[in-house]
């Protein structure tokens, strides 16, 4: 074994700047959580009021609204890219003629940035005039409105986000299969496993750990969505896709309710560590013993 | 070896490549089309082309400077975090350090804080605590490189740690056997070994850096500004340029396609095992 | 005076003052000594007044001066952000700032900005000879203080508008239509009833004749604040409901039982009333906001609507963004009765004036160098260059001026109105809590527009939780 003092030591830089860039900012968050503080109230200045923030938020039927809608895209949208990313990448492992160029078409949508995304899907699909109605209209008659329709709105966010982010899904997973030892497969073909006993009993345990970080990786992302949903739908019809990153937003600027936009973040903070604990610990700790 | 089919792959990517790129192509229609036009029935054929808003775009020299502001935080910071993400894969990987699952759980946290709030306390940071005399690390490069890594690292560690535990431990402890230092079992050993997984995270953390907005938006104001913050000044209240911004979007695809044709490549390159997998 | 001996009069003005800017460089030259080599920092949105501040008249100052300016030009909401947050902590990193009309209350409220008149007035040495508060338009009182010192440099102003089609208007055969169909000729609205006869009469005349024609257009965005504002600044107010129908001198009252009007039985007509037009309106209405109401009616697809100024200037006149070019007709918007008598008193107004300034941080470093910028900003002879180059003006003199009045003729006698009838046209009212109460509102108008709730029961909650709100804030006791 080697010295665990060079093991710190290559932990150190990552430990410092998480600690200065990451810790500092939270402690000052979680400080102003128990402050009312709006510059543009009648009393501008900093005052503590306990936890009359988070008692607040107990009650605030939009915060409440907010984290429903979210979920619901979250899990939408994390299940599909996990989907269609895993069998994407299983397919970009076969050997077919133009793999290379297929597999970088794929990964363009990584490279359009959110709020271009949002803009161009804001385009495509403004009412009666965007490519998207106008073809639904022209081939089944079917109107499709995002500025009336809730669910419209709610499925577009969804599409937008599976298009953009499924191919980060798709890389990930090709670098852990890639990295896959082969012997465990060559023993169960001689041995005449099925494809799905394959699947399910060598391939799945064996990525796992890349599977979780793929999807933590979404889930926060999706959780911390802003510019793109802000682009597209504004967090509309009403509040169908003010999710919890854009309903933060809106309370921290237009609003500079600092207060209580910090307890709502150390809130939406620690059900996030939470979920993500819970997923950690039901799939990672049984394999670590 | 299975009987792979592989006009089917060819016929099945072409039809997946065609919903992937009619965005990006609807990203092109709207860069060569005048604003009124966009307002009226849509063809997908492009039947004309209007090319101002490419005029005003490539005869704009501050966004030439966006753009290489851009591609040095971008590379500078993918370059950061996949390195020491990687070092601290390897300690957590290797070493048995004393509560280290929870400092790896630990790091991934830092990424789940929502931006807004956090960036008063970033900007206090920058602009307060990293004050030497007159100079702030507040709208430099450096700066946003150092910032990016709230969100870049953490990603860098969670997607590299499955492939350094990949690698079997009798590989670096033979090396170790020999003699070798840890340096040298990390550059010689390892890293040819991880680098699928390290041209990923690369990629990856590139894009994440590239695409970023909010920090770029709050945290720069004239010498580190980044692409996508030019491209939030086309969204006024006066109304969208909807063409001007696409044609930026579309310029701005050429560095981030090329970056990508020259690590893409590593992803298979590592690659030594054979590619029937389930 | 009369209008020819007005137009004579400043036409000398022009002249003289041109001559007097030669003379003016050594002031500046003098003046700027001290500060040669310094870098002055603003921060504004992207809009074309402030690039032309960037582009054109930052270089001219450095050439004359020595003094940089660099200009940050961002999105709007960005701007704010930015603003505040420099200006809240402290830090000093801009020397300027853009000051919206509806921001500067909130600004005033916590002593921001630095005081432009007392800083002249203390410092003579930099007070430019040609530069006159009395030279701006009316719209410069918006960003004075109670004392009437001035706070903020104004650098453009527009009012909001009723845009009709002269060539639909002006079509023989559409007019013997609408007389058949209604009685009456069919001219620009003067009343609400009109205006909906109108609509009513395009859109069906679009979907008989298969044309990509609607009756008027409509901000009416169901997520974006864009609807609420055109609600509240330009429909409310011509049913005579003023300042979003909440009392400032009256505890901050916004419901009918605690004196205030925000869910009075006009404020409802006017609800009702603005959501039928948008039942008539565009199919993409609903995801319409400033942006798409200007392109809707630039692409010929609304016969009229209410416009921004800024986009009635384009829509008028540049081939390449519209479609509509020379048949734009410009009028004032179309009201209840007494509010015209309200607007005439100055006991309430008929539309939304809008514009903004540019000031100073108080933790500002360079001061002075700023306040010499914003005066040669200021000056006559920059003006009609920049009317024209974005369609603003803050000067008396400006309308006068050759080429802003060949403008003018092209955008269909719009500042002829923004001079003569500007006056009718308010600002945002002035309030320092004016995001904060929108934002608490504005669900709840989204739900009425979706129609999830009425809109009797919606305004009632609005008014409900724009008290909750202000008690919240601390200015309703």
């Amino acid at each position: 074994m080697q010295s665990n003092r060079m093991g710190w030591i290559l932990l150190a830089p990552t430990l410092f700047l998480l600690g200065v860039f990451g810790v500092v900012p939270f402690l000052y968050v979680l400080w102003l959580a128990f402050q009312r503080w709006n510059p543009f109230g009648a009393n501008p200045d900093i005052v503590y009021i306990g936890a009359d923030n988070f008692r607040r938020l107990v009650f605030d039927a939009e915060f409440l609204a907010s984290v429903g809608a979210t979920s619901g895209f979250v899990v939408f949208a994390v299940v599909s890219e996990l989907i269609l990313g895993y069998f994407l990448a299983q397919a970009l492992m076969k050997n077919f003629p133009g793999k290379a160029w297929f597999r970088t078409i794929h990964t363009l949508p990584l490279i359009v940035a959110p709020i271009v995304v949002g803009s161009v899907w804001r385009l495509m699909t403004t009412p009666s005039i965007g490519i998207i109605p106008h073809l639904l209209d022209e081939w089944f008659g079917f109107q499709m409105n995002i500025g009336t329709s809730a669910p419209t709105a709610f499925l577009l966010t969804i599409i937008m986000d599976v298009w953009h982010w499924t191919p980060l899904v798709t890389l990930t997973l090709i670098a852990a299969l890639v990295s896959l030892p082969p012997d465990p497969f060559e023993q169960a073909q001689i041995d005449g496993a099925s494809k799905s006993q394959i699947f399910w009993y060598i391939t799945l345990p064996m990525i796992q750990p890349a599977i979780l970080a793929t999807v933590f990786i979404r889930l926060m992302d999706a959780l911390r969505t802003v510019d793109e949903v802000w682009m597209l739908t504004g967090g509309g019809p009403g509040a169908a896709t003010r999710y919890v990153g854009l309903h933060i937003w809106k309370i921290v600027f237009p609003k500079t309710d600092y207060g209580y936009g910090a307890t709502i973040s150390v809130v939406v903070l620690y059900l996030t560590i939470v979920v993500c604990w819970l997923l950690y610990v039901a799939l990672l700790a049984p394999r670590n013993k | 070896m299975r009987r792979d089919r592989p006009w089917l792959n060819v016929l099945f990517w072409v039809a997946m490549s065609f919903v992937t790129l009619f965005p990006i192509y609807w990203l092109f229609v709207i860069s060569v089309k005048p604003a009124v036009d966009l307002f009226s029935t849509p063809e997908v054929i492009l039947t004309s082309f209007y090319w101002d808003n490419y005029a005003e775009v490539l005869s704009d020299r501050t966004l030439r400077r966006y753009m290489a502001n851009s591609i040095i935080i971008s590379t500078g910071n993918a370059f950061l975090c996949t390195t020491l993400g990687f070092f601290a894969c390897y300690a957590l990987s290797r070493f048995d350090l004393g509560g280290k699952e929870s400092v790896f759980f630990w790091t991934i946290t830092n990424r789940m804080a929502p931006p807004a709030v956090f960036l008063l306390p970033f900007f206090l940071l920058l602009t307060q605590v990293f004050k030497i005399g007159d100079f702030i690390l507040y709208d430099t490069k450096i700066g946003m490189i150092l910032i990016y890594c709230t969100f870049n690292l953490p990603f860098a560690i969670w997607t590299l740690r499955p492939t350094v535990d990949g690698i079997p431990k009798e590989l670096d402890e033979a090396a170790v056997m020999d003699g070798a230092s840890t340096w040298k079992v990390i550059t010689q050993i390892i890293f040819p070994l991880c680098r699928p997984g390290l041209a990923v995270t690369l990629i990856l953390t590139w894009v994440f850096a590239w695409n970023e907005f909010l920090l770029a938006a709050t945290l720069t104001s004239f010498n580190a500004r980044t692409l996508t913050t030019g491209l939030s000044e086309y969204v006024t209240t006066t109304g969208t340029e909807w063409g001007v911004m696409a044609s930026i979007a579309v310029i701005t695809l050429i560095p981030a396609l090329i970056v990508f044709a020259l690590v893409q490549r590593h992803i298979v390159s590592g690659l030594t095992f054979g590619a029937v997998k389930g | 005076m009369s209008f020819s001996l007005k137009a004579g009069a400043s036409a000398l003005a022009i002249l003289l003052s041109a001559g007097a800017a030669l003379a003016d460089d050594a002031f500046w030259k003098k003046a700027a000594e001290p500060y040669k080599g310094m870098t002055l920092r603003g921060v504004t949105e992207a809009t074309p007044p402030s690039n032309y501040i960037s582009d054109v008249i930052a270089k001219e100052f450095e050439e004359l001066t020595g003094i940089r300016v660099e200009i940050e030009t961002t999105s709007w909401d960005q701007m704010y952000t930015k603003a505040i947050q420099d200006m809240e902590a402290g830090t000093g990193i801009y020397d300027m700032v853009y000051i919206e009309q509806d921001i500067i209350y909130a600004y005033l409220s916590r002593d921001f900005l630095v005081n432009t008149t007392q800083k002249l007035a203390d410092n003579a040495a930099l007070k430019a000879p040609n530069y006159d508060e009395a030279n701006f338009t009316t719209f410069a009182n918006y960003f004075k203080g109670d004392n009437g010192d001035l706070f903020g440099i104004p650098m453009e102003a527009f009012i909001k508008l009723y845009l009709y089609r002269t060539d639909l208007f002006g079509d023989a055969d559409i007019q013997a239509a609408f007389k058949e169909k209604t009685g009456r000729d069919l001219v620009p609205a003067k009343t609400h009833a009109e205006y909906a006869e109108i609509a009513q009469f395009f859109t069906d005349y679009g979907q008989a004749n298969d044309m990509e024609l609607w009756g008027t257009t409509a901000q009416a965005h169901t997520g974006h604040v864009a609807s609420w504002y055109e609600y509240y600044e330009s429909v409310a107010p011509t049913f005579g409901v003023y300042n979003w129908g909440i009392d400032a001198d009256n505890n901050y009252a916004a419901s009918v039982e605690n004196g205030g009007q925000m869910n009075s039985p006009e404020a409802l007509a006017a609800m009702e009333w603005w959501l039928s037009m948008r039942d008539i309106a565009p199919p993409e209405s609903p995801a319409s906001t400033w942006t798409e109401v200007g392109t809707t009616f630039a692409a010929g697809r609304a016969a009229q609507g209410l416009v921004y100024g800024e986009n009635a200037a384009w829509i008028a006149s540049d081939e390449s963004k519209s479609r509509v070019v020379g048949n734009v007709g410009v009028a004032l918007p179309p009201l209840a009765e007494g509010v015209m008598a309200d607007a005439e008193s100055g006991a309430g107004y008929i539309g939304y004036y809008d514009g903004g300034a540019f000031g100073i941080p108080v933790t500002s470093k360079n001061k002075e160098a700023a306040i010499l910028f914003l005066q040669y900003m200021a000056q006559e002879e920059v003006q009609p260059g920049w009317a024209v180059a974005a369609p603003r003006i803050t000067h008396t003199a400006t309308y006068e001026a050759p080429e802003v009045q060949a403008m003018n003729e092209e955008l269909g006698g719009y500042y002829d109105l923004l001079r003569d009838q500007g006056y009718l046209f308010a600002g945002a009212p002035p309030y320092p809590f004016h995001a904060q109460v929108r934002e608490a509102t504005a669900p709840i108008f989204f739900n009425i527009l979706l129609g999830e709730v009425s809109p009797k029961d919606g305004l009632d909650q609005m008014a409900a939780a724009a008290e909750a709100e202000l008690k919240n804030l601390g200015y309703r006791k």
